[in-house]
């Protein structure tokens, strides 16, 4: 890619952004996903909390239909990929995969907490911490 | 240069008049702002007051000293490898590791319950194992008591959470189990009603953390329910809000017993 657009979502608003790090001063968006916030009600003090976070961003800010907003977002640039960042959430790959249908896209890994080793065993805490804590504390 | 016609503002010269434009951008979300701030800013100066000793020592408690990082951290202002660095540089200051093992631990718990996310996905919306409680799952009403969702259960303690919850969005972690324990046992209510109520409210909403928790304290996700009674609650929370319950001065406190006590009026015995 060599004209990407950056799509910022809300697991990653913050400089630790692997995209932002990777790609400083591509035009980047962020999209309040209102199909999410109206099925779920959601309140408009997490609205702002975000709002507030992305004022502290270099994105644009929109709302609607992710996947559409990231297109049309990426036409007005001319911009031939998008560049995010892995997300937790299942709708993350949804979208994506909406964005993928026209656009090429990169997902960038945030840096982890701890990398494991082995599978982790995640029955319990008390298993996944046995085998998180001493590699977590070996950074120490 | 004009910005292009779908492009939200980036401008406001006060939160309120953010709150304004809030309100016409999304007419149908509930409530104003919270008064704690979005931003990196608001999250460096609380990453820079964590106190990982104090935190290990007084975190059970209401008035304690929580890091209230969990807003940041959830959206990733702040990664949790960030926070895990910060946390170990204030260790080498001073207090060594010992003074963070708990903060430190607290922080796998977010990296767990997003690592059983990412197996489970949509999965985290139901049940992970049976119920503890000698109950069935259809004895579980679906819909939150509004008496609760409108702060007007009642009880003290639990009209001042629901309050602080829909107010400010942000609830102290013993709160949270609290409330919890009440919907899910003393309520019986459906844990799902009571997660939707969490994540429209607050800040640090997050689906796994939040739905899994959810599921240890109904017994889903854990090898018992977790219960608590009054004792346990005016030890963390202190006598201020007892204090002013009228139920706690009528004596109808649903609290107020021994944790046998308890375990007989909400549970029904194993079956054989």
């Amino acid at each position: 890619m060599k004209q990407p657009i950056l799509w910022i979502h809300g697991e990653a608003l913050g400089p630790a952004n692997p995209a932002l790090q990777a790609h400083p001063g591509r035009p980047a968006v962020f999209v309040f996903d209102e199909a999410l916030i109206r099925e779920q009600a959601i309140s408009l003090k997490r609205l702002g909390f975000l709002y507030e976070c992305l004022l502290e961003l270099p994105v644009s800010i929109r709302k609607g239909d992710v996947a559409e907003q990231v297109l049309a977002f990426a036409r007005q640039h001319q911009a031939d990929g998008v560049i995010t960042s892995a997300a937790v959430d299942p709708r993350f790959a949804l979208i994506r995969s909406a964005i993928e249908h026209e656009l090429a896209i990169t997902v960038l890994e945030p840096e982890p907490f701890v990398a494991l080793n082995t599978p982790a065993n995640l029955q319990r805490f008390s298993r996944y911490w046995r085998q998180a804590e001493p590699l977590v504390w070996g950074g120490y | 240069m004009a910005s292009p016609p779908a492009d939200l503002p980036r401008q406001f010269a006060s939160r309120a008049e953010l709150e304004a434009q809030l309100r016409e951008l999304f007419p149908e979300a509930p409530g104003g702002l919270s008064p704690i701030r979005g931003g990196r800013q608001a999250a460096e100066q609380l990453r820079q007051a964590a106190n990982p000793a104090r935190y290990g020592r007084s975190r059970n408690f209401l008035d304690g000293a929580v890091t209230r990082l969990s807003p940041y951290i959830r959206h990733g202002v702040l990664s949790l490898a960030e926070v895990r660095e910060a946390v170990f540089q204030k260790l080498r200051a001073g207090g060594g590791r010992e003074a963070g093992e708990k903060l430190i631990n607290e922080l796998g718990w977010r990296d767990f319950w997003q690592r059983v996310w990412r197996q489970l996905g949509d999965g985290i919306w139901h049940n992970q194992e049976p119920l503890k409680t000698g109950h069935s799952p259809a004895s579980y009403a679906n819909e939150l008591p509004a008496d609760l969702a409108e702060a007007r259960t009642g009880l003290a303690c639990m009209d001042a959470f629901s309050q602080e919850l829909v107010t400010t969005g942000w609830l102290h972690n013993h709160a949270r189990m609290w409330m919890a324990a009440y919907v899910v046992h003393w309520r019986r209510v459906q844990w799902q009603a009571g997660a939707r109520w969490f994540l429209q409210h607050l800040l640090d909403g997050d689906p796994a953390s939040n739905n899994l928790s959810w599921q240890w304290v109904a017994s889903s996700f854990s090898h018992k329910p977790y219960i608590f009674n009054r004792s346990n609650l005016e030890r963390y929370a202190g006598s201020s809000l007892c204090a002013r319950c009228d139920a706690a001065a009528k004596g109808t406190c649903p609290f107020d017993a021994s944790y046998e006590a308890l375990q007989e009026r909400l549970f029904a015995p194993a079956a054989p």
